[in-house]
């Protein structure tokens, strides 16, 4: 039994010559114009700081946990930021269990770039007690499904999760002003992190044929192209990260042209993200209104309940 | 009493079964053979089910569990696409997208013969036909039908080739025709070949018609006869 050959997906001669011909006269097999985007939905799980987003068939899930631990020597009162990434073999089957492959580094570096060098998370603000304890970000990002750039699904995760995640409130206290308090979610309210701006990644593929450019490709057209690049840029129409893998030379007028496509889909994505986000939030604070009210009815037994109200009733009698 | 029971069929025939669901009690069926299909099992004295599904039977006696899955379990007499992964010199090395790779013998096709032995590169696509599938060895293909014709079997030129779940391409086969393909027939004119292992293929004479049919066979597995018709209408107004 040959186990180890039915595990990697396969594509026919037939369909890599069908992307290519049909790529020259403007036409994606998915039914899309070169320069569109796949639809692309993002949910929030009830917990803070997780996102779950999907981008056409692909699906990624990113969470984010902090934690507390001591700085690094060199930066005494900043905390840290780490992105991790999981391949599941349950996305792709070519994907193994365990070891990070290239695609899974390549993922977490460009993620880790764009957001990390732009200093998009404002990480001063992580530094509880300078040169002894800050926080430290982890965002995970787990690869449910893989329909093809993974970069840009797995960007808006970190983003969307980053944006709905809430650390724990710390206070200095003691005679020397050295014990921190970690206040818990009840005590006192968590707090948002700080960020400045959301840095999207745009991905463009490249064919062989001269001057083919499209946007957000599938997992298909990902086997097919032969050069790739993933620009993240912000609102503000700041470049914060490139990265173009491939052999393929691309021309620079070409670049800047996809530069400039980039640009406005990230402003396309930033609002939703951002919309996606303030409905989130509105429902947290909803949530938050009901679980405050909540004890005092479930405390209260029937008898004393009906008690009250017939009290309540009394007095508005009386009045 | 006795040939009562057996021609009463199990009362879950056409119904949702689970794993673990026993259908059948053979004790109540004595005297008579019944034929199990894909996912069933028989346990002692009676027939359970291994996966989600719908049961089906078919006259006299067949039983199996009909489910929709991406993954395609190799099941002997079933037309399937593959695609080629190595040469072997008795052997094609074909995907099917099952457990295992598939076994193309290099002799079974129409008339083949030592001398004249097709040659294919890695990743052509095959119309084939499974003729063995037994547990723990690959499965076998044919190139033939039961009479050594070719019949449709063989090479797959051009086109495009996309994946769908197993349920999808059952409902294309079905019969009668499924209302997608009445429908795109009427407007277009295409070539398709179903594989029952997810895979369906699709020519035309243009490649964006080419890409319509095969987006409105992508969109209509969970949609129904009446919302297909809609489907398909909407995207030859697009298109046109």
């Amino acid at each position: 039994m040959e186990q180890r050959l039915a595990n990697t997906w396969r594509m026919s001669v037939n369909d890599k010559k069908f992307i290519e011909s049909s790529l020259l006269s403007d036409l994606r097999v998915d039914g899309r114009r070169p320069f569109d985007y796949r639809k692309l939905s993002i949910k929030f799980g009830r917990e803070d700081g997780s996102s779950e987003v999907q981008l056409g068939e692909t699906h990624v899930m990113g969470f984010v946990t902090g934690q507390l631990v001591p700085p690094y020597r060199d930066r005494p009162n900043e905390g840290s930021l780490a992105i991790y990434t999981e391949f599941s073999p349950m996305a792709d089957p070519s994907f193994e269990a365990g070891r990070p492959g290239e695609n899974a580094v390549e993922l977490g570096r460009i993620i880790d770039r764009g957001l990390r060098e732009s200093r998009a998370i404002d990480t001063e603000s992580l530094c509880i007690l300078s040169g002894k304890l800050v926080w430290s970000i982890r965002v995970d990002l787990h690869i449910l499904d893989n329909g093809g750039n993974l970069v840009d699904a797995a960007n808006i995760a970190a983003l969307a999760a980053l944006l709905t995640f809430r650390r724990p409130e710390c206070t200095l206290s003691g005679d020397d002003g050295q014990e921190v308090i970690v206040h818990s979610a009840e005590e006192r309210e968590p707090l948002p992190l700080i960020v400045h701006h959301l840095p999207v990644a745009v991905t463009f593929a490249f064919f062989s044929n001269d001057n083919v450019v499209v946007i957000d490709p599938t997992h298909k057209e990902e086997a097919v192209m032969k050069g790739r690049l993933t620009a993240t840029l912000n609102t503000n129409g700041d470049v914060c990260a490139i990265q173009k893998g491939g052999g393929i030379g691309v021309l620079q007028s070409v670049v800047l042209q996809c530069l400039r496509i980039a640009s406005v889909k990230a402003a396309d994505m930033t609002s939703k993200i951002k919309d996606a986000v303030e409905s989130y939030n509105t429902v947290r604070a909803f949530r938050k209104v009901k679980r405050h009210s909540a004890p005092i009815a479930v405390s209260v037994d029937g008898s004393v309940a009906i008690k009250k109200q017939s009290q309540d009733g009394a007095q508005k009698i009386e009045l | 009493m006795e040939k009562k029971a057996a021609a009463l069929p199990s009362k879950f025939v056409d119904q949702l079964v689970v794993p673990g669901d026993v259908v059948l009690d053979l004790t109540t069926l004595a005297n008579s053979t019944i034929k199990l299909g894909g996912g069933l099992r028989q346990e002692c004295d009676t027939i359970t089910a291994m996966k989600a599904g719908v049961l089906r039977f078919a006259k006299p006696n067949k039983y199996w569990v009909e489910s929709s899955q991406k993954r395609y379990v190799p099941c002997a007499e079933d037309h399937v696409l593959g695609i080629v992964v190595d040469t072997k010199a008795d052997n094609f090395l074909v995907d099917i997208k099952g457990p295992a790779i598939a076994f193309l013998p290099v002799l079974a096709f129409e008339g083949g013969t030592r001398r004249n032995i097709p040659k294919f590169e890695v990743g052509t696509l095959l119309y084939v036909r499974v003729v063995k599938a037994n547990t723990g060895m690959n499965p076998e293909l044919s190139c033939m039908d039961a009479n050594g014709k070719a019949s449709g079997f063989g090479i797959l030129k051009d086109g495009y080739m996309f994946e769908s779940s197993t349920g999808l391409s059952r409902m294309l086969l079905s019969s009668p025709t499924c209302p997608v393909l009445e429908i795109l027939g009427k407007k277009l004119s295409f070539e398709i070949a179903v594989g029952l292992n997810g895979r369906v293929w699709v020519n035309g004479a243009s490649p964006s018609s080419v890409i319509l049919v095969a987006n409105a066979i992508m969109n209509s597995e969970t949609l129904s006869g009446a919302q297909q018709r809609i489907m398909v209408e909407k995207l030859l107004q697009r298109v046109q």
